[in-house]
This record gives C-alpha cells, structure tokens and sequence, in this order.
C-alpha cells in the first residue's frame, strides 16, 4: 500500500497503486528535462508504459501560474498554495491514475522543489511540510546535483538568467549574475538538507549528459527490478484504509498510521527508507517549539517572523 | 489556543461567518456604516476578491473541476494573496477591516467535503487572528427560505452537488450545510468566536456587534476620513 507524508487526500485510494514513482530533482538548469527526455523512450523500448509530469503543468492551475509569475505578483505564500494546488490536480488527475494502470510516472522536479524554493523565501518550514504532506511518497527520488560554479555557465549559454531562477523577488538588483549566485547557493543549500532528510539518491550532475543517463540508468533498472516499496495489498490495509473513507471523523492525524511499514530494504537500495511519518511529527513539533507562535510563516509585506 | 499568530499592527480587523442567507453581510455592512460615521478608517475586503486567482477558480468551479482537494487549495491560495495583499497591507496602515467570511469559512466547508481538520487548520497557519468574529447562527430552515425568495435555486458547489450526497440539489444543500454548520459550532468555543442569534430583529443583533466592536476599538485611529 502506498503511503503519504501526511494527510489522504479524501477519495483517494492508495491499495493497488502498482506502478513505479520516480522523481528526478535538481535545480534550475540542471539538465533534468535532458534526461527525462532520454529515460522515456528507453523504458518504453522495454515495454514500460511511461507518463512523464512536471510542476506547473496542471489543466486547473499551470497556465494561470505562469500567468502570475510574468506579472511577478505573487506573494511567497500565495505562490507556495498556487503550487500546491498544481500538484494537487496532477496527482489526482494523473500520477494516482498512472501508477493505478501500473505505469511507470517519471515526475519532473516533486514537492522537493517547491519546498526548498519556499524555504529559501523564508516559509516556515512545519508549515511548508504540512501543506505538501498529501504528496506519495515516490519509489526513489534522483537528485542531480551541482555546485553553482558548474551550474553558471550551462545557464548563461543555453537560455540566459531567468528572473525566478535568479531569485530576483528576493535579491532586488540590477546584476542578474549576483543575484542568481547568491539564491542558486541558497537553494542547493536546501536541497542539500533535504537530500539527507528524504534520502534523496544524489547523482553528480557536473559531468556530461551521458554518464549522467547511465547512472541514472542504473538506478532505475534496480528500482524497476526491486521489489516494490509499497507492496501490492497487505492485510492491515484494510485496517489503514479506514480514516480514509470517513476523513472528516479521523481526529487523530493520519501521520501516526503504518509507521514502519516498508519492507527492509537491501542495502545497495539507499534510496528506500523514507523518514517514518512519527519522525516527520517529532520534527514538526520540534520545529514549532523553536519558534512560538511561528505557525505565521511570513509577515507578508516585510518578511520578518509576526508572532 | 496558538493556532495562528496574534497580529501587533495598528488597525484592527472583524469578520462575520454563517452560511448563506444568516444575514451577516447584512449586519457586516451595518457595522461599516457606523464606523465610517465614528470617524474611522474602514476598508472591506471581499473573499474570493483577488483578481489573479479568482479566474481560475471561476473555471474550476464552472467546468466542475475541483475535488474536494483542490477546491480547498485553490481557494486557500487566493485567500493567500489576499493576505498578503490586501489585509496585512490594510492592518499595518492602521485600518479597520471588515471580512464577509474568513478562514472558518474554510474551515467548516473543507472539513464538511472530507478534508483533515487539523491539516486544513495548519494551512491557513499564515492568517492573522482576527480582533473579533462573529458567528450568525440560523436555523436552515430559516436560510433556506431567504436563500429561495432571494434566487432560483442553489450553486453547485454551495449545495455540495460535488460530493454526490445526491443528485437533488435541495437535499444535497441541506445534508452539507448541515454538516457546515455542525463544523462552525465546534469552532465557536475552539477560536472564542461571538455566537448571534440570528432570527433576533435586525437592529438586535446589531447593537450586539457595536457593543462589543466599541470594547476592541479602544486605541485605533480615527482617521476623520470624510463619510
């Protein structure tokens, strides 16, 4: 049975989700999409059935993000739940149908990045948890990883500094070249941290696309062949199932279900272990206990904490 | 109860909640009235009111789109920006703002269409608490009827047509407003929210809010704005 971060969304039913959830994570430029693009129709030579998603790319919300992120209006929290509700529409619409008729779902970037985007703009980070804690957890999550000095010049001589890439909402000035140094650091910082706590596996991304490919290549092939990380029916879905077909009685947070419930894991697989949803609560605790009365992420105008 | 932060700007900021046909926009602009003639700077803002986010959900909402989950994102992000753009804006200017529903809105709505209670509370972590709400409490029986003599019928997502409770638009109202209004009582202790007994006279009711928003209004500007 597949499991969340958090919260089941209502309706939603997470038995005999076979197929496979593969996200590859990486910042701006990284080079995902090349390799997304080299995945698919290798899996599909194999006989995968492949869907391959992305953010912003919802029927209800995509273009309407797009719209605002032209205008550069959007607040820091408006622009985290118009995100949210982007994934929202993908995973009910595709990513949860997909894996049902058991395709392989190759997601272009997953709540990872729209947490560490948030999280560089100073969004409280138990906030920023729990407004994506619908998501499923993936099979494995591939982070392309590079350091700003490498990642510079593939962004300046392919398609140029990118306002939002730049950062430029946060870092006002002129020089887009600062500007994007600066957020580009933050950011892999915080991909970094991430990396640990979701057990991210970390693919060097400064070498060239094809050793790239076949690394992830590999890592693929062992997912696919592995047995799957949430099995197919066991006998106390039954029993997890429960507060999803009446969420509205469930009082106690879905969290505390089916903590340690994914098999052991071989030891070459060290993308498996997902942080156990009590352990994900203690964080979140703890987080709020460092900062009373912090639940207001933002003051919005100014950015400064308004307790 | 911290369940959001207590705001420190200088204006102050009062809503009303009910469902449709309580009165309360009735008794919210009563209220406005009065404050602009007290001499007060007073701004109204509107749910569902952010142009960037009020066209999507306008589509959502028309194409039948939205589940549960995304009707509550959706209107959690435009409520966002209205936050950030308009209310706390307003709030550090020194104004009194008035809310024709605010987050229990959410909260009771959500809720009633299956949503986690504590998560959906969570999400709207980011808004201010308000200096004073008020819960109009009617009987359905009571809205329903002003509901009907004011319009033909009821609006598929206010009638929770989206949960398939069933396919008569007047049962189905009934079933989840009910539910909305059982959400909304168990507020009222959670959040200290001003219960009003709604089938009292209008001008009851009234001096019931003006009595308690003059206790509130102690140090607030008074702008001497013209009326």
């Amino acid at each position: 049975m597949r499991e969340t971060y958090g919260v089941v969304l209502p309706g939603m039913n997470l038995t005999d989700l076979t197929g496979r959830l593969i996200v590859i994570e990486g910042t701006d430029g990284v080079g995902r999409t090349t390799q997304i693009n080299l995945l698919k129709p290798w899996l599909e030579q194999q006989g995968r059935a492949v869907l391959v998603t992305g953010m912003t790319r919802s029927s209800l919300a995509g273009k309407g993000i797009k719209q605002a992120k032209e205008g550069h209006t959007l607040g820091r929290v408006t622009l985290s739940l118009f995100y949210s509700t982007d994934f929202a529409d993908r995973l009910e619409n595709e990513i949860v149908p997909a894996l049902r008729a058991g395709f392989v779902v190759l997601t272009d970037r997953y709540t990872y990045s729209l947490m560490a985007r948030a999280l560089v703009r100073g969004i409280d980070p138990a906030w920023i948890r729990n407004a994506y804690s619908f998501a499923l957890k993936p099979d494995v999550v591939f982070y392309l990883r590079i350091g700003v000095d490498d990642l510079i010049p593939r962004v300046v001589f392919s398609r140029g500094f990118d306002y939002w890439e730049s950062g430029m909402d946060l870092h006002p000035s002129e020089d887009m070249y600062e500007s994007f140094r600066k957020y580009q650091t933050d950011l892999l910082k915080q991909f970094d941290v991430l990396a640990e706590e979701y057990r991210f596996e970390v693919i060097d991304a400064s070498t060239d696309v094809r050793a790239i490919f076949d690394l992830l290549r590999d890592g693929v092939s062992r997912v696919l062949t592995a047995e799957p990380l949430f099995a197919a029916s066991k006998p106390q879905a039954a029993e997890e199932a429960a507060p999803e077909t009446a969420p509205q009685l469930a009082e106690a947070s879905p969290t505390a279900s089916s903590a340690s419930e994914a098999p052991p894991q071989a030891p070459e697989t060290p993308a498996a272990p997902q942080p156990t949803p009590r352990a994900a609560e203690a964080h979140r605790a703890s987080a709020a206990e460092e900062k009373p009365g912090a639940k207001v992420l933002v003051n919005a105008a100014e950015g400064e904490p308004s307790t | 109860m911290k369940r959001y932060g207590e705001h420190r700007f200088a204006g102050k900021l009062f809503v009303v909640e009910g469902i449709d046909g309580s009165g309360k926009s009735t008794q919210l602009m009563l209220l406005h009235q009065w404050l602009q003639a007290e001499g007060y700077g007073t701004v109204f803002s509107e749910w569902n009111s952010s142009p960037l986010v009020r066209d999507i959900t306008k589509r959502g909402k028309k194409k039948h789109m939205l589940t549960p989950a995304t009707f509550c994102l959706i209107h959690a992000t435009d409520f966002a920006d209205r936050m950030e753009h308009n209310i706390i804006p307003l709030l550090k200017a020194g104004a009194v703002v008035l809310c024709d529903r605010y987050i229990y809105t959410a909260f009771a709505r959500d809720v009633a269409r299956g949503m986690d209670s504590k998560w959906v509370r969570e999400l709207y972590g980011f808004a201010v608490k308000p200096t004073g709400a008020f819960y109009f409490r009617v009987p359905l029986e009571v809205a329903m009827r002003r509901l009907l003599d004011a319009r033909d019928g009821f609006k598929f997502y206010e009638a929770g047509m989206d949960l398939g409770l069933s396919g008569d638009p007047e049962v189905s109202f009934r079933l989840f407003q009910s539910h909305i209004i059982d959400e909304y009582e168990k507020m009222v202790p959670e959040y200290d929210i001003t219960g009003v007994d709604a089938t009292l006279p209008i001008e009851a009711q009234q001096a019931q809010m003006r009595q308690l928003v003059k206790t509130k209004l102690a140090q607030a500007k008074r702008l001497r704005v013209a009326p």
